[in-house]
Parts: C-alpha cells; sequence; structure tokens
C-alpha cells in the first residue's frame, strides 16, 4: 500500500527530474558544452514565475510560456556575446566559463531580489486527489505530463523541421554540417536558447514545488547532470528514462534504506553508470 | 669609492624609511577596538550571514554614536571587519586566521551555523582571543574544553525541550483531548541537526512520551517524499524537524501534497522568521517552532533598550524586522563590551574571564555562560495563528493559548 504510493512519488519526482535535464542534455549533446549554469537559468525560470504570479497575478500554467520566452532570448544572447568565443576550445574553458556564469547570475540574483525564501503559491498548490490511500499532487503531475510532451515535441522539432535536422547535423559532424551550408554559430545558439528555455520551464514548475532562493540552482545542477549521463548523452529520450530510473531509485532507495542514503544511491548509480555503460542507458555503445 | 658612498647613503635612506614607518602606527596608538567576523555573505548561508553583519554593524554604529567604549577612563571606538567566507568553513577558517594575524583583531565575533563555527572556534582557542558567537548552538563546539569560545543561542540538544515538556504537561494534565502518544524526529545530516534530533530523542523518552522514528535525510535534500510516506505508516501526532528553513518550507509543501495530517509539526529553523510565514501563507498557520528571542519577549538592557525598542532601531537601519539570528549577533558584540567595561581591560585572558563570569540583563535577555561556554538560556516556544507567530510556551511569556491539535490539511 504505501509501497504503491512511494512508486507514485518516484514517478512523479523523475518526471520533475527529467524536466530539468532536458536543456542540460540538449545543449550537452549538441554543442558539447557541459552548462553549469544550468540550476542558475532554472532558478531565473523559478523567478520569472514567481514575479509574474506576486505582481501580476499570472497563472504558473499561463507564465511557462513567458518563462520559457525570456530564457530562450536570455540563452540566445549568452551563447552568441559570451560562450561563443570559446565553444571550440577545450571542454575545461567551457566548463570553467559556465562555472563563472553560474555564480555570476546566482549573485546578480541575490544582489536584486535578496535571499529570502519564496514560493509560488496558486491556491491549488499542493493539493491533489485521492484514490484509496494514494495521493497525487495536481502540480506534480502536471509537471511529468508537460516532461513528456516536451520531450515528444522536442523529438518531432529535431526529426521533422529543418532547424531540427541542422541542429542534429551539427552535433553529428560540425565541418561537414558547415560544407552543407549550415550557420554552425547560429545553430549553437539557438540549440542554447532551446536548452535556456526549458530549463525556464523546469523553473517555473519547481517554484510552485520547492522554495525558491538564488542559491536553489546547484543542486539542479548536479542531478540534472547525473540524469543526462544516466539516460544517455546525445539521445532524445535519455533524460526521461534517465529521469524515471533516479527518482524511483531515489524513493524507493530513501523509503527502505533510509532517507539519508538518498545522496548514495543517486550518486552510486552514476558511477556505475560510468562503469558498466559509460554512454548511459539509450547511449549507443559503437563509439 | 663614490660607489660605496652611494650604497652607505642608499642604507641610511631605506634603514631611516624602515625606522620612520616602525615607528608610524607607535605614535597613533590605536584608540579603536577592533573585532573581527568572517560571515556568510554568498553561498548556501547568504541569508542568515547578512543578519550577522547587520546585527553587528548595528552595534558598531549603536556604541561609536554614542561615544565608545570607556576601559579605565579612556575612550575607545570600536570596528567590526566583516569578510565574506562564502559559505565555506575552510574559507571561514582561513579568515579568521587572518583576522588574528594580520588585522589584529582584539576579539572576534562568530560566523553562523554550527558546521563553520567548529572549526572556527579552534583558531580562538589556539591564539587565545575570546571569540563570543550567536551562530552555531551544536554541543560539538563547546564539548572539546576550550576556554576561548562562547555562544548565545541554546545548546542544539536542548532546541525541543521546551516543547517537549509541553506536550508532556497536555499528555500528563486532567484534559483527555490533548493526549500525545506519539512522536517522530526528522533531521538533517548537518552537525548542529544531528545533536538537536539525539536531545529531543533523549527528552522524548525522558518527559515519558513514545518515539515512532528518527529519520536523517541529507543536508540541501530536494525530495522528503519517502520520509513523509514513512511518517504517514506510523502515524504520529507529533512531528519534531530540526533542519535549515528551505527543509522545513519543503517539509510543509510535501507534507501538505502527500495529505500527511499531524496534530502538531514543530520546526527548529523558520517558524521565526517573516519570509518563510510569507512564502507559505495560509499553509504557516499552526506550525510551531521555538526561539531564543522574539521582539515582543519582556527582555531590556543598557545599551539598546528592550527587545521591541531594539527590533523598531533595527528595522529604522535596514528595512527588515530582525529574527533572532540578528538579535543573537548583537548579543555577542553587546557581551564583549559589558565584559570590557567589567574586565576594565583589552587584555584578551582578562576579559575572557570577565565574559565567563559575566551575569546581564540584555534586550537579548540574561546574558550568563554555562561552564562550557554556552548560555544558560532556554527556547520559547512559538506557534504561527493567522499568519504571525506568538509566543505559546513557558507560561511566564506566552501570548496566545497554542491551538493543539491542528485541523487537518482539507480542513483548513
Amino acid at each position: 500500500m504505501f509501497e504503491f504510493q512511494v512508486i507514485i512519488n518516484g514517478l512523479l519526482l523523475g518526471g520533475l527530474y527529467a524536466l530539468m535535464a532536458i536543456g542540460m542534455s540538449l545543449i550537452w549533446g549538441v554543442t558539447n558544452v557541459i552548462n553549469l549554469a544550468h540550476g542558475a537559468l532554472i532558478m531565473l525560470g523559478a523567478y520569472t514565475t514567481f514575479w509574474l504570479f506576486k505582481l501580476l497575478n499570472i497563472d504558473p500554467f499561463v507564465s511557462l510560456a513567458i518563462s520559457f520566452t525570456t530564457l530562450f532570448v536570455f540563452g540566445f544572447l549568452v551563447q552568441k556575446y559570451i560562450i561563443n568565443f570559446v565553444i571550440r576550445a577545450k571542454m575545461f574553458i567551457t566548463l570553467l566559463l559556465t562555472f563563472g556564469l553560474d555564480i555570476l547570475i546566482t549573485n546578480v540574483a541575490q544582489t536584486a531580489w535578496t535571499s529570502n525564501f519564496r514560493q509560488t503559491s496558486p491556491a491549488y498548490s499542493a493539493n491533489g486527489f485521492s484514490f484509496g490511500f494514494i495521493t497525487v499532487p495536481y502540480v506534480r503531475l502536471s509537471a511529468f505530463i508537460i516532461s513528456i510532451i516536451l520531450v515528444f515535441a522536442l523529438y518531432i522539432f529535431l526529426k521533422k523541421t529543418k532547424t531540427g535536422q541542422a541542429i542534429r547535423a551539427v552535433s553529428q559532424d560540425i565541418d561537414a554540417a558547415r560544407l552543407m551550408g549550415i550557420n554552425v554559430a547560429k545553430t549553437f545558439a539557438l540549440t542554447f536558447a532551446i536548452g535556456s528555455g526549458l530549463a525556464g520551464v523546469a523553473g517555473s514548475m519547481i517554484g510552485v514545488l520547492m522554495p525558491i532562493t538564488p542559491q536553489m540552482g546547484g543542486i539542479f545542477t548536479l542531478k540534472s547532470f547525473v540524469v543526462a549521463l544516466v539516460g544517455g548523452l546525445g539521445t532524445i529520450f535519455g533524460p526521461l528514462v534517465g529521469g524515471l530510473f533516479l527518482g524511483l531509485a531515489e524513493t524507493l532507495g530513501s523509503f527502505h534504506l533510509g532517507a539519508k542514503y538518498a545522496d548514495i544511491i543517486v550518486f552510486g548509480i552514476l558511477v556505475l553508470t560510468l562503469i558498466v555503460k559509460p554512454t548511459g542507458i539509450l547511449g549507443k555503445n559503437d563509439e | 669609492m663614490r660607489k660605496i658612498v652611494a650604497v652607505f647613503v642608499m642604507f641610511l635612506v631605506v634603514g631611516s624609511v624602515a625606522l620612520l614607518s616602525s615607528c608610524a602606527p607607535k605614535q597613533k596608538t590605536p584608540s579603536v577596538i577592533k573585532f573581527g567576523a568572517a560571515v556568510s555573505l554568498t553561498g548556501k548561508y547568504a541569508r542568515e550571514g547578512k543578519f550577522y553583519k547587520d546585527g553587528y554593524l548595528l552595534w558598531e554604529k549603536k556604541v561609536n554614536d554614542s561615544g565608545g567604549i570607556k576601559v579605565n577612563g579612556k575612550s575607545y571606538k570600536v570596528k567590526v571587519i566583516i569578510y565574506d567566507d562564502e559559505s565555506n568553513p575552510a574559507k571561514s577558517q582561513k579568515l579568521y586566521e587572518k583576522l588574528v594575524t594580520e588585522d589584529k583583531v582584539n576579539f572576534l565575533v562568530g560566523p553562523y551555523s554550527s558546521g563553520i563555527t567548529i572549526p572556527d572556534s579552534s583558531i580562538a582557542e589556539k591564539y587565545k582571543i575570546p571569540m563570543i558567537e550567536g551562530g552555531g548552538a551544536s554541543g560539538k563546539i563547546f564539548s572539546r574544553g576550550y576556554k576561548y569560545i562562547f555562544g548565545t543561542l541554546p545548546a542544539a540538544g536542548n532546541y525541543f525541550k521546551n516543547t517537549i515538556e509541553m506536550l508532556h504537561m497536555m499528555t500528563y494534565s486532567s484534559n483527555n483531548s490533548n493526549k500525545v502518544t506519539k512522536v517522530a524526529i526528522v533531521h538533517s545530516d548537518s552537525a548542529f541537526d544531528n545533536a538537536v534530533a539525539n536531545g529531543a530523542a533523549h527528552w522524548v523518552k525522558a518527559f515519558g512520551l513514545r518515539l515512532t522514528g528518527v529519520q536523517e535525510y541529507p543536508s540541501g535534500s530536494n525530495d522528503l517524499s519517502s520520509i513523509l510516506t514513512t511518517i504517514k505508516k506510523n502515524n504520529p501526532d507529533v512531528i519534531l524537524v530540526a533542519g535549515h528553513t528551505h527543509d522545513a518550507l519543503l517539509f510543509i509543501r510535501q507534507a501538505k501534497e502527500n495529505k500527511v495530517n499531524a496534530k502538531l509539526m514543530a520546526f527548529t529553523v523558520g517558524v521565526q522568521a517573516v519570509d518563510f510565514r510569507e512564502a507559505l501563507g495560509k499553509d504557516a498557520d499552526y506550525m510551531v517552532g521555538v526561539t531564543p528571542w522574539l521582539p515582543s519577549m519582556n527582555f531590556k538592557g543598557e545599551v539598546f533598550g528592550t527587545a521591541a525598542e531594539f527590533a523598531k532601531t533595527f528595522k529604522d537601519a535596514y528595512g527588515y524586522s530582525p529574527d533572532y539570528h540578528a538579535a543573537s549577533a548583537v548579543a555577542d558584540a553587546l557581551t564583549f563590551q559589558h565584559a570590557i567595561a567589567k574586565a576594565g581591560s583589552l587584555d584578551p585572558k582578562k576579559v575572557r574571564d570577565a565574559i565567563a563570569s559575566l551575569d546581564v540583563q540584555t534586550m537579548y535577555g540574561e546574558i550568563k555562560f554555562q561552564a562550557n561556554g554556552q548560555i544558560a538560556k532556554g527556547q520559547a516556544v512559538i506557534q504561527v495563528q493567522n499568519g504571525k507567530a506568538y509566543p505559546v510556551f513557558p507560561k511566564q511569556i506566552a501570548q496566545k493559548k497554542l491551538l493543539y491539535p491542528a485541523p487537518s490539511w482539507d480542513k483548513r
């Protein structure tokens, strides 16, 4: 009985993890940049929704689109005017740069909005429906559904549209893509913009579920990193599979072994993945 | 020959400059007492760190505006040097070492959080410079026989003592409806919260209540659903949570999501703070917390007047109301002020002895230390009622009656 509740909680948490990781996985897979500022972008998404709700009373689900657009533009500019200068450098350099961006964004947010705790609290937040002993919170279920919709939307975008195909081409072979007439710099900027926009959406949802502070991003960068790696880098469905897997492992492990082992379980899975199948659950083994 | 003269002249010049510069500071003997602190202005404790910085600086301004501190008839201004430890214990320890060895501060006031205070207290002990801190309450700070560390937060192990005593009195009084049988404890894996939980477990048993379980989670966790499911299974009347503000907020939100209804939920940190109550809105009602200080408590001292007057001074200066963090920061500095006056000296050893035997009334309440250096003060129990926090226990300071049991989530 309680087992079911834990599994439901695990799946819902997994959906949230997937939502967080889609953007990071996309950027990583295409541009080979591990964006350590990903959590900071999630934080910006959370604040966008929070302020729109608090000041203009805009429902968090409506502001998803605004949050996506804001972060889309932000990500585009950051890639075009900052990251693009080192995009061809060694991964260590881009790591350092995004690490610096993370600190910068976090501290600007702290100066602007203080470190006070905030929460987007529409009337329905934390409410849910029950059947028998199982409860399912509305917002978590919505986040779960949104993350599935986004993964499929991304799939269609990358497979069917010209821009999407250009993104895939660039991720496979930059030089060949350039020879085919693809504007690589623009494609990178667009990829970064989409990834950031997705982080914004994740932030909007997280702000309704968890406390918002400028420092909230760190743990999300870490979790997204693990989810992206475990699910399989460069695969579209990787974040979803990795997210659900980790969400379930974390809640089931916490319930049976004790919550203090949650981190050990999550990072244990990461280490095991790197040893047994470094390309992740969905990754191909041929490289 | 000319070369030798040139070298000689050069030596003369260098020597005299060196002599002059070494004389210069001696000529104006410092009429300033320097205090040093490293607090978290960035990183995960940035929010609380600011309270300490603001508290120390408010005291500095207040003292200097009213003529400074008199030691043996001579007036001194005070200066508090503050660095940012980035919420990092190793960095904090280095900064305290720098404060002592390079900035040559006379005295130290503390950082925020037990985890950071533990290594820092070793610096105070090593250089025999007294440190008074209001940011760490873990017993580990005071259990090593150190002589130069003093704390103004009540002992971690006693954080929930008054809360549990209150539950005990309800259970064993004649009124049958308010019995408490089962208590669950949830805590983070930080040094401080471990100490709180161990103490709470002790008091639950000592006061004749039943413990259904103690659950630990990693600090900064973003999902507490499994803990809540276990709690739902055990169905306790009371849940005691020892964690940081973030954890308390998450716990309440997820308790509501999972429809976990306890008759009382108590938290070490959070309930006292305005932003906590604002973030939760109506969900904050009925939540119980503990605090060594509230503006409404009937404390009074020389420098800042009553607790309420202090709160007003603070709010006028910074635009937000102080909670117990800021008050205990000011209490640290105030303690030095009283101890220096009592010792009539700036000698670290003499001031240290004066602190150890001090007993004064301040806007933070009575400042008197136990033999291990920790303050002998208790925690009041507070409860949020209609969005405001009121003391409900002990009786002498209670302003409202405890609302118990809390209604279930769907009936609010």
